[in-house]
């Protein structure tokens, strides 16, 4: 039987989710989490035919009781289910009982994200990173899933060594391989990067729970049409595109969502595209307020605890998306409860296009300041040139044109200081002309 | 922006003859990404023969918020209450109580936790405490 999560997935396969339930949990809270499996599975592309849960702590071989597992074995033969999806983490003695007892396919949620990113995955990078994440998830269980799967096979006489060990070292092997293929792709990110600050580009990202309409704030205010949809990761390669602030130039990047206890090994493989969020000038925070007050506060938590450690005091906007669908007293009532977790709150609906322009004020706001200065060039051909570089790298407010050109200009200090090197050095080309 | 007041306990492991707990409490200012203000900061040690309870614990909390000068919401790791739900914590605590949540809760955590482990430390080597 086949127990790792390599199978290509989706399709409208029918599965069965399974969830079991810790005993004095919040109910309310156990329910949503049930609603996001459902919608993780839709995004999968499965069709969930049945449902079942369990309150109970976790048993050791079948995480739900025995008789629990039995009635589900009963349900997968009567549905003519392929695929069981569990939401807690199973453990692979747990993956092979249960799925021995039920004939069919069974993963657990954290196989069933990576089958999402999985299918998404269009770029060298991301399949990269979802090889990553897959490996990552494998290696732990390597040995015990050899080991169940050759029961009563040993490598005989003159035979290398155990199956288990070969098989585990295979994978060690092809992790640090596309490690090391994904550091020297993040290093051309981060030369990018560099070369996009240089050019006087602020960089603004869009962060926030999976489903909350990032892409759709995206298109609002690029006026572009990346893929929308109502499901979960819908985007995982992350795009990029200018925008013009009232002459400022900023690139804003629309990334993948963020989930509840993501796992450790997950957050690392995706490391090179969540980084695109925590190496910006500002975050812009979407959260869709148009859910229970209760659920945007879990949902900005699990933003949060992505965030906190990362981004090094980059100031973040809580973009307060799908006003639309509430009325003014709502909003303050949720604005009331939610104030204390979202800094500079915005109101915007992506979708009929209000709060656009609110929202790129506070975007230049909390951009990094730009330096006011005048500058003297000397009325040359070279001197021309060095203004219509400035034309390009910021804001030209005045420019006067006499013996020499006098400019008020505003732009980033780096571009200033360029700025001023050049004239300095034409200065001196000058005058060594001069005395010749 | 708003008062809470970062608690974090150094110490929850055994050592020889017993447990030696130290807990830090630090009143502070703070806006949903920022800390604002740092207010005050209170330590108080405590010895237990037996492993702690969550009684012991909340007790512990109480008494080092207790000398604080200012009042604010009790913010801890929720590990620290051993995993309990919000509910269960909300009626121990004579003030008001809630989890890490917000990004400034999470740094005032970490200050407290860093303040808590190196006055463990530092009492432990004044004392000559065999850990």
């Amino acid at each position: 039987m086949k127990i790792s999560a390599e199978k290509k997935s989706g399709n409208g396969n029918r599965v069965i989710l399974v969830k079991r339930t810790s005993p004095n949990s919040d109910p309310e809270r156990e329910k949503n989490l049930f609603q996001e499996l459902r919608e993780l599975a839709r995004a999968a592309g499965y069709l969930p035919v049945g449902e079942l849960t369990q309150t109970r702590f976790p048993d050791s071989r079948y995480q739900l009781g025995r008789g629990k597992i039995e009635e589900l074995a009963e349900l997968v033969r009567s549905t003519g289910t392929e695929k069981v999806i569990f939401f807690n983490r199973l453990s692979t003695i747990q993956l092979f009982n249960i799925s021995e007892m039920c004939g069919c396919q069974v993963i657990d949620k954290f196989q069933l994200i990576l089958e999402i990113f999985a299918k998404r995955a269009t770029t060298h990078r991301s399949r990269l990173q979802v090889e990553l994440a897959r490996l990552k998830y494998e290696v732990p269980r390597a040995r015990a899933v050899v080991s169940l799967l050759k029961k009563e096979e040993r490598p005989g006489f003159m035979g290398l060594g155990d199956y288990e060990e070969s098989y585990e070292q295979d994978l060690k092997k092809r992790i640090t391989r596309i490690e090391d293929e994904l550091e020297s792709a993040e290093k051309d990110n981060e030369s990018l990067r560099a070369f996009r600050h240089r050019k006087g580009f602020s960089i603004i990202s869009l962060a926030g729970y999976t489903n909350a309409g990032k892409s759709t704030l995206f298109n609002a205010i690029v006026n572009e049409s990346a893929e929308v949809k109502d499901m979960l990761f819908t985007t995982l390669v992350p795009t990029t595109r200018a925008l013009d602030l009232g002459g400022r130039k900023a690139l804003l990047t629309d990334t993948v969502g963020f989930i509840e206890d993501l796992p450790h090994w997950l957050v690392d493989a995706f490391k090179s595209t969540l980084n695109e969020i925590f190496l910006s000038d500002l975050i812009l925070l979407v959260v869709d307020v148009s859910e229970k007050p209760e659920i945007i506060l879990q949902k900005l938590s699990t933003a949060h605890d992505t965030l906190w450690d990362r981004i090094q005091g980059v100031p973040i906007i809580t973009v307060l998306n799908k006003t639309d669908l509430l009325d003014e007293s709502e909003l303050a009532t949720i604005m009331e409860q939610i104030g204390y977790m979202a800094p500079n709150p915005v109101f915007v609906s992506a979708k009929a296009g209000t709060g656009i322009t609110a929202l790129k004020a506070e975007i230049i706001k909390h951009l990094p300041p730009w330096s006011f200065y005048s500058l003297s060039l000397p009325n040359s051909e070279k001197g021309m040139s060095i203004l219509s570089w400035l034309y390009e790298e910021g804001i030209v407010h005045r420019v006067e044109y006499g013996e020499g050109i006098t400019v008020d200009y505003e732009s980033r200090t780096e571009i200033i200081k360029r700025a001023q090197a050049l004239i300095k050095t034409e200065e001196i080309l000058n005058n060594a002309k001069a005395t010749e | 922006m708003w008062d809470i007041i970062a608690v974090d306990i150094s110490g929850r492991h055994r050592i020889k003859g017993g447990y030696y707990m130290v807990c830090a409490a630090v009143t502070l200012t703070v806006s949903a990404n920022h800390i604002e203000k740092i207010k005050q900061i209170k330590i108080q040690p405590l010895w237990l023969k037996r492993a702690p309870s969550l009684l012991d614990i909340v007790q512990l909390i109480e008494d080092t918020a207790d000398q604080l000068s200012f009042e604010g919401t009790i913010v801890t790791e929720k590990g620290d209450m051993y995993n309990r739900p919000i509910w269960v914590l909300e009626s121990m605590f004579s003030r008001a109580f809630k989890y890490q949540e917000s990004i400034a809760e999470r740094r005032a955590i970490e200050l407290v936790h860093h303040i808590s482990l190196s006055a463990r430390n530092l009492l432990i080597n004044e004392l000559q405490i065999e850990a």
